[in-house]
């Protein structure tokens, strides 16, 4: 049972994080809690349902990409210009949230259907342990520790990783010393929102999606990166893995019906005592 | 008599309804040390940050190589020459000191940006000795000579230091000024700094007093009085 709690802990953690990771990436780089990328991520995974009888491949791609132009047009026509007028978090809840709605309003207009399920190919079985599990299911993980690692390396060598980077510790200063600014922050906020497309795509491979997924998606998403400590990427990143966990033995131990009271207990018991998050939230990637 | 090369008239900066600017003239001429003094709170990092474009201008101009450039981005200022060094958050602080030069030389060319760290390494041995260290864990005086530094590496025409002998000691200021005249006669760069240390006097070819929003004087430093820049100082002058 235990390696079972840990492998299931795994794959929810993996498909936790992906959301985690565009929450993180975004306020991690403009500061700004940007609620609608679960449902802006939810529109991507209908997108790729729409396409999927063209090819798997195709319809994964088109669905990506159309999240992070959304994402990069509302930050770039939107959210930016409102924080350049010195937006405060309340303004940003009440129009991200609204963005959700519309998201929300228009994925119920253009798709004829409110719930659909997404068939990823099973990409084989992998034995481990005698323990067997599908290969698409622990995919989501190694896609989130991909972009880690895609995302660490573009840090360190890449004039563009170092402008993220600089922006993220000390925007006024960044500016000042001609970074672009405004593109690092649309580029950002196109990026969550593609992360938290994949991770709609994961969700729906294993659950449906409906139309509210792209809130479940999102809260837990905030969440669970607040645990880690907001805009920190690997606080992010390793409280995905413990909520993972926390979720697959409270299923296991006390049965479904408790699972999200012992999350939110533990959430909760976590802020109480780190306030910041696991990692601390100083707003960097 | 040359044309200035920056040139600032009736500049006016309000925060919401609170005036710091009320119609400034102020210029500087190439190749100058130009000193900004005056007492707390009389808009001497308001004067610089309208400048470089991170205060927004209520009205008046600003005029550099010939640009209007009172409503141009702060990108668009630095492209063309001009670089602040904020009196706080001068420093990128989780990055190391050779991270910040680097991110500081993004607007040259591949080519020269070597060059320029390089130069900055010579005039501050200390950083090259912390390169590896991050920002953040440097003494004071070092963080002021990385911001310094990073100004050079941007390889403006014009630097705009705000304060930058605020919580040095005074062996240091002597020192850091010193170097700032040496980088002038090296780069044939433009100094503009406010300051509230007497010894500003050493070093600035000319000095405008400001006090509340108000230029009080600009003279060329043979015709300064000490006393009259210390009574400034003490925000007295009538």
């Amino acid at each position: 049972m235990l390696l079972n709690g840990i492998i299931t802990g795994l794959i929810m953690g993996g498909i936790l994080s992906l959301p985690v990771l565009g929450v993180a990436v975004i306020y991690g780089i403009t500061g700004i809690p940007n609620f609608a990328i679960g449902v802006i991520g939810v529109f991507g995974g209908f997108i790729t349902w729409y396409f999927l009888s063209i090819s798997i491949g195709f319809a994964i791609i088109i669905g990506v990409v159309a999240c992070f132009i959304v994402g990069y047009v509302v930050q770039r026509i939107l959210l930016t210009p409102i924080s350049e007028k010195g937006g405060d978090s309340t303004l940003f809840f009440i129009i991200t949230v609204s963005l959700g709605f519309v998201f929300e309003g228009v994925i119920r207009a253009i798709f004829p259907r409110p719930n659909i399920s997404l068939e990823l190919p099973r990409l084989g079985t992998i034995t481990f342990a005698g323990f067997s599990v599908e290969g698409f299911k622990i995919i989501a993980l190694v896609f989130a520790l991909g972009t880690l690692a895609v995302i660490r390396i573009m840090e360190e060598r890449t004039e563009a990783g170092k402008s993220w980077q600089a922006t993220s510790q000390n925007l006024k200063l960044a500016k000042l010393v001609g970074i672009n600014t405004t593109q690092v922050f649309s580029i950002a906020s196109g990026i969550g929102c593609a992360l938290a497309c994949v991770g709609a795509i994961f969700w729906g491979s294993l659950y449906n999606l409906e139309l509210s997924s792209g809130w479940d998606l999102g809260f837990i998403g905030f969440i669970v990166a607040v645990v880690g400590g907001i805009g920190n990427i690997w606080g992010g990143m390793i409280s995905a893995l413990i909520m993972g966990m926390v979720i697959s033995f409270s299923g296991y131990l006390l049965g479904g019906e408790w699972q999200s009271v012992i999350l939110y207990f533990i959430v909760i018991l976590v802020l109480i005592i780190a306030p910041k998050g696991i990692l601390g939230s100083e707003r960097s990637l | 008599m040359n044309q200035p090369l920056l040139k600032v008239y009736k500049l006016i900066v309000c925060y919401g309804r609170v005036s710091a600017l009320k119609c400034i003239d102020f210029y500087v001429n190439d190749n100058e040390i130009v000193g900004i003094a005056g007492p707390n709170g009389a808009g001497k990092s308001t004067l610089l940050e309208a400048i470089a474009g991170s205060v927004p201008v209520r009205e008046g101009h600003i005029e550099f190589l010939g640009h209007h450039i009172q409503n141009w981005s702060v990108i668009k200022r630095r492209q063309l020459g001009l670089m602040l060094i904020p009196q706080e958050g001068n420093i990128f602080p989780m990055m190391s000191v050779k991270r910040n030069l680097e991110v500081s030389v993004i607007l040259s060319d591949r080519g020269s940006r070597e060059k320029l760290i390089d130069y900055v390494y010579q005039i501050f041995p200390i950083l090259w000795d912390r390169r590896k260290q991050t920002a953040n864990t440097l003494s004071g005086g070092q963080q002021k000579m990385l911001a310094v530094g990073m100004g050079i590496a941007s390889n403006a025409r014009v630097m705009l230091i705000d304060e930058p002998s605020i919580g040095l000691a005074p062996k240091l200021v002597t020192k850091l000024f010193d170097t700032l005249q040496k980088i002038r006669e090296d780069t044939k760069k433009t100094i503009v700094l406010s300051e509230q240390n007497i010894k500003i006097l050493n070093i600035a070819d000319r000095l405008f007093g400001l006090e509340a929003g108000e230029i009080r004087f600009d003279e060329k430093k043979e015709n300064l009085n000490r006393d009259v820049v210390k009574d400034l100082y003490l925000g007295s002058i009538s």
